[in-house]
C-alpha cells in the first residue's frame, strides 16, 4: 500500500459561536487559503478535493457545490462525504483513498460547519425520525421531560444514559467528568483555535445547572461555525513538496446500530458499550503495526461531544484496560505534559463545528507530531505515534486515525 | 490502475409508489444480492452507502440504512452526493487494497417522500437565488436547453425524438417507471410545456428506489462470478456552480470527466472503442450536450443522431438502452443504476435491450443545476 | 411492490420549514446595499478581468479574490430566456396565471449573466439581443428584492 500523509492544516482564524460577517462559502474559504498559506501549495498542485460537513444544520443541500468556486474546485474531481459527527475524520480517510488508490497524489479535505445559520438541536434531533421534525414544527419541546429530550432526541438526552452506564461499568465518580472537563477547558484556553477559551477549575464546572444527570451544562460541547482543511500526499509527494509530514499510518471505521432508538425500544444495546470503537481502532492499530496502544501511543486526541467522553473513549480504544482512564486522570498522565496527554487541543468539547470535529482531531496529532502547534499547547515530548477518534451518527459511527512521525515499513 | 477491481453483480428496485418502509425495501435488495452471489454480509470488508438527508427526511440519512444493508457491526461510510461518487469512492478502498469484497447501496424515495424540485430548490445559493425565486430545477434545464438550440440551431423537435426514443428503451426494461414501446415526437409534443421548450414528458418521472453493487479486487471477484465486469477507468469534474457563467450549450466538467475516465483505460476514440452509453440526463436535451462532451458524437449534432438513429439500439452508439432518466430517475442513486445497467449490458443480462456483442460501456452521472458536476466510468466484460 | 399489508407511519413531507439565518456576507451585503441607491454592483477579477454580478468573493477560473468594484448596468441585454408556463411553489409545480420570462441578461459592463424576470414585453415578442433596463422598487427597501425586475429599454 502507498504511503500517504499529512503535509498541511489550515483552520479558520476563529471557531465561534456566530460568524456574522461571512456567508458559508467565504467562511470555508478562510480555512483554504490557510492551508496553501501553511503549506506554500496552490490550487494548480491540488489534484483532488473531499469534503464534508452536516448538510441539513445549514440547510443547503450539497452546499460543496454552490461553494466550489470557493474552495478552488473548478475542473478538479471533487466528492462529498457525509457520516454525521464522523464526517471530518470520514473526509479526511476519502482524501487518505484518493491517494492510497494510485489515483491521486495531492488531495485537500475540506470540513466545516457554520451552525449559526440553523438551529443545530433541530438538525441532531432530526436523526431520531421525520415525526421529531412535525413535532418541532408544531411547537413541541424536544428537550424537556416531555418531548423528544426523554426519548434521546437532541443529544444531551441520550448522552447521559451513556454517562451514567460509563460511570457504573468503569467505578469513576461523577466528580471524575468535572475534573476532565476543567482540564480540557484549560487546555482549551491555550488553543487560539479552540472556541470556549477560559482557564477553569473543578469548583467553575461544579457551578453549572444539571442537564440531564449526571451531565452539568459545564459538561457539554458548544456548537460552533469554524472550518479546517487538510492536505495529503503520497510518498513521492510528500518528498517534493512538503518541509514537514505526520504519516497516516492506520485507518479504521465501523458502525453499530442506532442505539438510542434500540435503548427505547427495550432492546439491549448499551449507549455506552461502543463495540465500533473497539472494532476501528484495532484495524488502524493492525494497520499502522501498533501492537500494544496503552504502551505505544504518545496521544490521543477523543472525539468527546460531553466530557465523561474522553475518558470512556481511553478505555474503549485500548489505551487502558477498563476503568483505569479516571485513574490516569487523577495522576495527571493525561496532562499536556502527562504520560498519554489526551485532548491537548480542548476536545470537541471546547470546539464543535461539528462537520469539522472529527476532522480537528487527527490535525491537532498532525500538528502535534509536526510540533506546529500555534498557542501554549504543543506536548513537550516527542509524538512517534498518535491517535485520533471520531464519533457520530446515532451513538453507532466510530473512525480512528493512527499517525506517525515515520511511514509505516513493510506492512500490507 | 494499480489494481484489477470488477464489479460482481447488481441489484436495482424502482417504483413510482414505495408501498414498504425504505428500509425494507433496502433489506430485500441487498439481502437478494447476496443470495443471489451466495455470500453473507460477513463476506463483505467495506460498505460504502449513497444518500441523502434532504432526500430521506433525516439528518445523517444512513442511520437507519446501515442495519438493512447488512453494516451492523461492519466498517462502513457513506457518500452524500450522486452514486456515481459513491462507486468511484467504493472503487479506490478497493484499490487501496485495504478492502477485497466490497458493497455499495444507494437509494432515495422521491415518489412518495420528498418533492425532487423541492430538494433542488436547496440546492441554489441561498444568499440571493434562493431568495429571487427565479431559478429551479426546470428554468435551468429550460435556459440550458435553449442555449444549445442558440449555439447549434438545434429544434424542439430533435429533442422530442430523443424523448420518444428513451420512452420506447423504458419500454424494454423491467426497471422502468415509466414508458411508452409506441411513442413517438409526436406524443412528446403533445405534453404541456413547463418552461420552453422543456415539455413534461421529456423531463425525469419522479422515483423511489435503490441499487446495489457487490466490487471486488480480480482474484475474489472471479471466485464470486463467471462475468465480472472490469473497472478500466474513472474521473469527475466539476464546474462553477453559477448558470450565467457557464457556457450551458456544451459542457466543459462531462468532457474532462470523460478525458480522466478514457486515459485510465486507454481509450482515444471513444465514439469507436465504446459500445454502449449510459448518460444521465434528467431531461431529453441533456442527452446529446452530455454524450457529444463525451465524444460520443460530434458537437451540435443532436439533430443527425436523431433523425439517422445512431444512438437507437441497433444504431452505431447506443445511447441509454435502459430508457435512461426518462423511464425512471432515482435520485442519489441514478449514478449507481447507470453504471449497473452497463453490468447488465456486459453480462448479457440486458433482454431485449441487449446490445449484441457489447465488450466496453461507459457509465455517466451528474450532480447540480444543469449538470454542473459530471462523473465517469469505463467498464469491461476484458481483465487488465 | 408486493407486502401490501405493510403500513406506512411516517407521511411527513420534507424538508420543513424552518427557519435558517444565512448570513450574506460581506459581498451580497454591499450589493444590497447598492440597490438601495439603485445601482448594480459587480467584482472584478484582476486574473481574467471579468466583472461578476451579484458579487462573490472568489473568481474559481483564476483563482483569484476579487474586490475591484464596479457599477453595472443599469441597462443589458437579453443572452438567453425561456417562457414559463408554470411556477414551482415549494416543489410544486402549479400552472402559472400567465406566460412569463425568465431570462439571462448581461448587464452593460459585465460578463456573467444575471439571472432576472422580465416584465413589459409580451412571451412571443421577446428575443435574445433585445435591450433592457433594470426596475427598481420605488422606493427602495434595502433588500435583494429592490432590483424588481427587467424591462425593454428605450
Amino acid at each position: 500500500m502507498r504511503n500517504v500523509g499529512i503535509i498541511g492544516v489550515g483552520y479558520t482564524p476563529v471557531f465561534v459561536s456566530k460568524r456574522k460577517d461571512v456567508n458559508i462559502p467565504e467562511m470555508i474559504s478562510e480555512a483554504v487559503d490557510a492551508a496553501f498559506r501553511n503549506t506554500k501549495l496552490t490550487p494548480d498542485d491540488i489534484d483532488a478535493i473531499t469534503f464534508g460537513n452536516m448538510q441539513t444544520f445549514e440547510g443547503v443541500n450539497m452546499p460543496h457545490l454552490w461553494a466550489a468556486d470557493h474552495m478552488r474546485a473548478l475542473d478538479k474531481p471533487y466528492m462529498r462525504i457525509a457520516t454525521g459527527g464522523t464526517t471530518g475524520m470520514s473526509t479526511l480517510h476519502s482524501a487518505y483513498y484518493h491517494v492510497a488508490s494510485g489515483l491521486h497524489d495531492v488531495v485537500m479535505a475540506i470540513t466545516w460547519e457554520k451552525q449559526s445559520e440553523g438551529d443545530s438541536q433541530v438538525g441532531l434531533s432530526g436523526i431520531v425520525m421525520p415525526e421529531a421534525m412535525v413535532m418541532v414544527q408544531h411547537g413541541m419541546d424536544l428537550f424537556g421531560g416531555k418531548g423528544m429530550g426523554a426519548m434521546g432526541g437532541g443529544s444531551t438526552g441520550a448522552a447521559a444514559y451513556q454517562a451514567m452506564s460509563y460511570l457504573h461499568h468503569s467505578g469513576a465518580d461523577p466528580e471524575h467528568i468535572d475534573k476532565m472537563a476543567a482540564l480540557e477547558r484549560s487546555n482549551a484556553a491555550l488553543n487560539p483555535y479552540a472556541h470556549l477559551r477560559k482557564k477553569t477549575t473543578v469548583a467553575d464546572i461544579q457551578a453549572t445547572p444539571f442537564v440531564s444527570w449526571p451531565l452539568r451544562f459545564g459538561h457539554t460541547c458548544p456548537t460552533s461555525d469554524g472550518a479546517t482543511v487538510a492536505i495529503v500526499a503520497s510518498e513521492e509527494m510528500v518528498e517534493k513538496l512538503a518541509d514537514s509530514v505526520a504519516w497516516i499510518n492506520g485507518v479504521g471505521c465501523a458502525t453499530s446500530d442506532p442505539a438510542t432508538v434500540n435503548f427505547i425500544e427495550g432492546q439491549i444495546t448499551d449507549p455506552a458499550e461502543q463495540e465500533p470503537a473497539r472494532m476501528a481502532s484495532s484495524k488502524a492499530y493492525a494497520m499502522a503495526g501498533i501492537k500494544d496502544p496503552s504502551k505505544e501511543i504518545d496521544m490521543a486526541e477523543m472525539y468527546n461531544g460531553f466530557a465523561h467522553q474522553s475518558l470512556m473513549w481511553l478505555e474503549k480504544l485500548g489505551l487502558c484496560k477498563e476503568g483505569e482512564a479516571h485513574k490516569m486522570l487523577d495522576a495527571g498522565a493525561l496532562n499536556i505534559d502527562g504520560e498519554l496527554p489526551t485532548n491537548a487541543s480542548g476536545g470537541v468539547f471546547s470546539t464543535n463545528a461539528i462537520g469539522a470535529s472529527a476532522m480537528n482531531r487527527p490535525t491537532e496529532c498532525a500538528l502535534q507530531i509536526m510540533r506546529k502547534i500555534e498557542g501554549g499547547h504543543q506536548i513537550p515530548k516527542k509524538i512517534k505515534n498518535a491517535v485520533s477518534h471520531g464519533w457520530g451518527g446515532m451513538f453507532q459511527y466510530v473512525t480512528v486515525t493512527v499517525l506517525g512521525d515515520e511511514p509505516r515499513h513493510g506492512q500490507g | 490502475m494499480q489494481r484489477d477491481i470488477a464489479i460482481v453483480a447488481q441489484a436495482q428496485v424502482m417504483t413510482d409508489s414505495l408501498d414498504i418502509p425504505r428500509e425494507r425495501m433496502l433489506f430485500d435488495l441487498v439481502k437478494g444480492l447476496f443470495d443471489k452471489v451466495g455470500i453473507t454480509r460477513h463476506d463483505i470488508d467495506g460498505f460504502v452507502l449513497n444518500s441523502n438527508d434532504f432526500e430521506v427526511g433525516h439528518t445523517i440519512a444512513n442511520v437507519f440504512e446501515d442495519t438493512p444493508c447488512g453494516a451492523y457491526m461492519k466498517d462502513e461510510t457513506h457518500v452524500e452526493a450522486d452514486g456515481m461518487w459513491a462507486a468511484q469512492y467504493t472503487t479506490m478502498r478497493l484499490l487501496s487494497g485495504n478492502y477485497d469484497t466490497a458493497l455499495v447501496v444507494g437509494n432515495s424515495s422521491g415518489a412518495s417522500t420528498f418533492r425532487p424540485y423541492l430538494v433542488m430548490d436547496y440546492q441554489l445559493n441561498p444568499t440571493y437565488d434562493r431568495q429571487l425565486g427565479i431559478l429551479n430545477e426546470l428554468s435551468t434545464a429550460a435556459l440550458q436547453a435553449r442555449a444549445y438550440m442558440a449555439k447549434y440551431g438545434a429544434e424542439e423537435d430533435d429533442f422530442n425524438e430523443i424523448a420518444a426514443r428513451l420512452l420506447r428503451n423504458a419500454a424494454l426494461n423491467p426497471y422502468a417507471v415509466r414508458s411508452k414501446a409506441d411513442a413517438t415526437a409526436g406524443d412528446v409534443l403533445a405534453s404541456d410545456y413547463l418552461y420552453e421548450p422543456l415539455r413534461q414528458l421529456a423531463c425525469y418521472p419522479f422515483t423511489d428506489g435503490a441499487c446495489a453493487m457487490i466490487l471486488a479486487s480480480g482474484k475474489r471477484a472471479k471466485e464470486l462470478t463467471d462475468k465480472p465486469v472490469w473497472i478500466k477507468g474513472m474521473g469527475n469534474s466539476v464546474d462553477t456552480y453559477y448558470v450565467g457563467e457557464r457556457d450551458l450549450a456544451t459542457s466543459k466538467s462531462a468532457r474532462m470527466a470523460g478525458e480522466r475516465a478514457y486515459k485510465l483505460a486507454g481509450i482515444s476514440n471513444p465514439a469507436k472503442q465504446i459500445d454502449v452509453a449510459e448518460v444521465s440526463a434528467k431531461f431529453a436535451y441533456q442527452e446529446p450536450i452530455i454524450s457529444e462532451a463525451l465524444g460520443l458524437f460530434k458537437e451540435g449534432s443532436a439533430g443527425k443522431v436523431a433523425s439517422k438513429g445512431l444512438a437507437d439500439l441497433g444504431g452505431s452508439m447506443p445511447v441509454c438502452p435502459s430508457g435512461g432518466g426518462l423511464g425512471a430517475y432515482v435520485f442519489t442513486a441514478n449514478g449507481l443504476v447507470r453504471v449497473a445497467e452497463c453490468v447488465r449490458q456486459l453480462k448479457g443480462e440486458a433482454g431485449e435491450a441487449q446490445v449484441s456483442g457489447a465488450k466496453t460501456a461507459l457509465a455517466h452521472s451528474q450532480d447540480g443545476f444543469c449538470a454542473q458536476h459530471n462523473g465517469v466510468m469505463v467498464l469491461s466484460t476484458e481483465e487488465g | 411492490m408486493s407486502a401490501q399489508q405493510e403500513r406506512i407511519v411516517a407521511t411527513a413531507v420534507v424538508p420543513l420549514d424552518f427557519t435558517y439565518n444565512y448570513r450574506v456576507g460581506q459581498y451580497v451585503e454591499r450589493y444590497i446595499k447598492g440597490l438601495g441607491q439603485k445601482k448594480i454592483m459587480g467584482v472584478k477579477c484582476p486574473g481574467d478581468a471579468s466583472v461578476i454580478v451579484p458579487p462573490r468573493k472568489y473568481c474559481g477560473r483564476c483563482n483569484e479574490i476579487m474586490n475591484e468594484w464596479v457599477e453595472v448596468g443599469p441597462e443589458g441585454t437579453i443572452e438567453n430566456f425561456t417562457i414559463a408556463h408554470v411556477n414551482l411553489n415549494k416543489g410544486v409545480v402549479e400552472k402559472a396565471d400567465t406566460e412569463y420570462i425568465v431570462a439571462l441578461v448581461k448587464l452593460d459592463g459585465a460578463t456573467s449573466l444575471l439571472p432576472a424576470k422580465v416584465l413589459g414585453v409580451s412571451p412571443v415578442d421577446v428575443e435574445v439581443g433585445m435591450r433592457v433596463k433594470a426596475v427598481f422598487k420605488d422606493p427602495v427597501e434595502d433588500s435583494l428584492e429592490d432590483l424588481s425586475h427587467f424591462e425593454p429599454a428605450g
